[in-house]
C-alpha cells in the first residue's frame, strides 16, 4: 500500500456514523436519484483532472460511503477559508458535497455554543473513532504554553492533538494551517506553527491559499469519500490535481510575457492591453495553485483576469517574500531572486521558466520559511 | 486568451483543436465498435476557443436524440450525427458550464435509471397503493352489506 493508499478502508467501509444506511439510500429517501451522484461525479473528476471514465467509480463509492463526520477546528485564522467553501455556492451540483458530510464541529457554523458545542465535538469524536475526517484552519501559538490563543479554556496545541488523536486524516486548510501563513509572518509574535509541525502520525493533506480554492477543499473531501485513500500529493503534501501546476503555466497572459510583452506600471497601457504582469510584482511562476484553470466565484475570474498580479498565496511564506509589488527580477537578496532569474532567462531563450523555477523552488521556499518557536530559540 | 471582461481576443478564432478532437472521436468510436469499450473526452480540460467549441458542435452536428435532464441543476444530453457519440454538457449554479463531455458508448449511464433507483420506485408504488387503498378498506369495513329483498 503506498502513502497514497493508506485509509483504512474501502469506499463501502468509509466512516461508519450512528446510522448503517449509505449515502445513496439516505439521499433516495429525499428524491436525489443516483443521477445526481453520476452528476457530481463527472464535476469531481473534472476538477481533479481525473479520466472522465472514473466518473462512475466516483459515484459508486459515494453511493455505498456512509456520511463522513467532519470537525472542524479553527485557530489563528481570519474565516476567510471557512467563506471560502460556503460562499463560493448556490444549491446546484457543486453544494452536493454538503449532502455528503455531516458537519459536526464548527465554531462559526453551528448553532450550539459553549458547553454543548463542546459536548458535540466530544460525541463526534467517540462516534466515529478513527473514522471522522479533522479539518483545520488557521496555525497554532506555541509561545508562552500557546497562551495567545485558546478555546474553551484549552489552548490551541491541546484541542488539536485531543481532537486528532483517533482521527481518519486530518485536512490542513488555508496557509495559515498549511505553512503558518499572516500569523506565521515575521516577527511570527505568538510562535505560530503550521499543523505539519504538530500533527506527525495521521495522514495530513494541506490544502494552501488565502483562502484556498472551494473546489480545492469540496474535490479533496469528495475523493476521499470516493476511494477511501489520499489524493497524490506533491513535495509540500498538497493535491497534485489543484496544485500540480505553476499560475504561469496555465496563465492566459503567458503569450504576452514569452513576446517580452510587460507592464509596467497598473495603468500604463500595456496593462490596459492586457500583458503580462510580471513586471508589476505577479508570483504566477513560482506559486502553483488552480486559480488560473478553475478560478474564482464560480470560475468568473481570478487576481490576474482582474488585473493584479498573483500574490503567491498558496506558497509558503508568502508574506515574507519580499513585497507582493516587487518584481521577482528586482528583488535583490530575495530568495525568490533564483526562481525570477529562471523566469527571466525563460524569457530571452523562449522556454518555459516552470521547469527550472521548479526545481530551484524548494530552495528558495525554504529559505523563506516563517519564523518557529525552534528557530526564535536559535536567533536568541 | 481572456480579456478584462472575460471575453477573449481569441474566441473568434480556430485553432485547429475541433478537427483533432473530431479525430479522437474517431478513434474511440473505432475501439467500441471494435471491443464494446466505452471512452470519453473532458472538454474542459482541452484549450478549446469559443470558436473552437462552436466548430465541433457544427462538426459533430446533432443525432436523433436530444434530453433536458433536472438533475442537480440543469443538463442537456445529445447524440451527436455519429450514432455513439453523445455531448454531455452539465450545468451548475447560475446556469453556468459546470462539466462537458464527449461521451463514447452506446447510451450514456446519465441517461438510464440505476438499479437502485428502479428498486427505490417499485418500493414507493406499493407503498402509495398501499395508502390509497387503506381508505377503502376502511370504509368497506364500515359500510353494512346491502342485502336485497324480494
Amino acid at each position: 500500500m503506498s502513502d497514497n493508499q493508506r485509509g483504512p478502508r474501502g469506499p463501502a467501509q468509509t466512516p461508519a456514523r450512528n446510522t448503517s444506511q449509505t449515502l445513496g439510500e439516505m439521499l433516495a429517501e429525499r428524491g436525489v436519484s443516483r443521477r445526481s451522484f453520476l452528476k457530481f461525479a463527472s464535476y469531481t473528476a473534472s476538477i481533479m483532472a481525473l479520466p472522465p471514465t472514473a466518473a462512475t467509480a466516483i459515484a459508486q463509492g459515494l453511493a455505498a460511503a456512509r456520511r463522513q463526520s467532519v470537525i472542524w477546528l479553527s485557530f489563528q485564522e481570519c474565516t476567510g477559508c471557512t467563506e471560502s467553501i460556503t460562499r463560493a455556492y448556490s444549491p446546484s451540483i457543486e453544494d452536493l458535497i454538503f449532502d455528503f458530510i455531516s458537519l459536526d464541529y464548527h465554531h462559526t457554523l453551528q448553532n450550539a455554543s459553549g458547553h454543548a458545542a463542546e459536548a458535540a465535538r466530544e460525541a463526534a469524536m467517540r462516534e466515529n473513532a478513527g473514522e471522522y475526517i479533522v479539518v483545520v484552519d488557521g496555525s497554532v501559538p506555541l509561545k508562552d504554553d500557546g497562551i495567545y490563543s485558546t478555546i474553551a479554556g484549552i489552548s490551541n496545541l491541546q484541542m488539536l492533538q485531543e481532537t486528532v488523536k483517533d482521527a481518519f486524516a486530518v485536512i490542513a486548510v488555508g496557509s495559515c494551517a498549511a505553512f503558518g501563513g499572516i500569523p506565521g509572518a515575521n516577527p511570527n509574535p505568538t510562535g505560530a506553527v503550521p499543523i505539519s509541525e504538530i500533527v506527525t502520525d495521521k495522514p495530513l493533506i494541506n490544502i494552501s491559499g488565502c483562502p484556498p480554492i472551494a473546489e480545492a477543499m469540496t474535490g479533496t473531501i469528495a475523493y476521499l469519500l470516493s476511494f477511501g485513500s489520499i489524493p497524490e500529493l506533491d513535495h509540500l503534501g498538497r493535491p497534485k490535481a489543484f496544485f500540480g501546476e505553476a499560475i504561469h503555466d496555465r496563465c492566459y497572459r503567458r503569450p504576452f510575457y514569452e513576446r517580452g510583452m510587460f507592464a509596467k506600471s497598473f495603468d500604463d497601457e500595456g496593462a490596459r492591453q492586457g500583458w503580462c504582469l510580471f513586471e508589476v510584482g505577479c508570483k504566477g511562476p513560482v506559486t502553483y495553485n488552480a486559480c488560473a484553470t478553475l478560478k474564482w466565484n464560480g470560475g468568473v475570474s481570478f487576481p490576474i483576469q482582474s488585473g493584479h498580479g498573483c500574490l503567491g498565496c498558496s506558497e509558503p511564506g508568502f508574506w515574507d517574500l519580499g513585497g507582493f509589488y516587487k518584481p521577482l527580477s528586482t528583488a535583490k537578496g530575495d530568495p525568490l531572486k533564483w526562481a525570477a532569474g529562471a523566469a527571466i532567462a525563460g524569457a530571452a531563450l523562449g522556454v518555459g521558466s516552470a521547469a527550472i523555477a521548479r526545481s530551484r523552488r524548494k530552495k528558495a521556499l525554504k529559505a523563506a520559511a516563517p519564523a518557529t518557536p525552534k528557530a526564535l530559540e536559535k536567533e536568541k | 486568451m481572456r480579456r478584462e471582461n472575460g471575453t477573449s481576443c481569441l474566441d473568434g478564432q480556430t485553432t485547429g483543436m475541433a478537427l483533432s478532437v473530431l479525430a479522437e472521436v474517431g478513434r474511440l468510436l473505432e475501439a467500441l465498435a471494435a471491443t464494446g469499450e466505452p471512452g470519453a473526452i473532458d472538454l474542459r480540460s482541452l484549450p478549446l476557443t469559443d470558436a473552437d467549441r462552436v466548430q465541433l458542435e457544427d462538426l459533430l452536428g446533432h443525432g436523433e436524440v436530444h434530453a433536458e435532464l433536472a438533475v442537480a441543476g440543469r443538463s442537456e444530453v445529445w447524440e451527436t450525427g455519429y450514432a455513439g457519440a453523445w455531448w454531455i454538457r452539465h450545468r451548475g449554479a447560475d446556469e453556468r458550464i459546470a462539466t462537458e463531455v464527449i461521451a463514447i458508448c452506446p447510451a450514456p449511464d446519465i441517461l438510464k435509471a440505476h438499479p437502485d433507483d428502479i428498486q427505490a420506485a417499485a418500493r414507493r408504488i406499493r407503498r402509495e397503493l398501499e395508502v390509497a387503498q387503506a381508505p377503502a378498506a376502511a370504509d368497506l369495513s364500515e359500510t353494512p352489506l346491502e342485502t336485497s329483498h324480494v
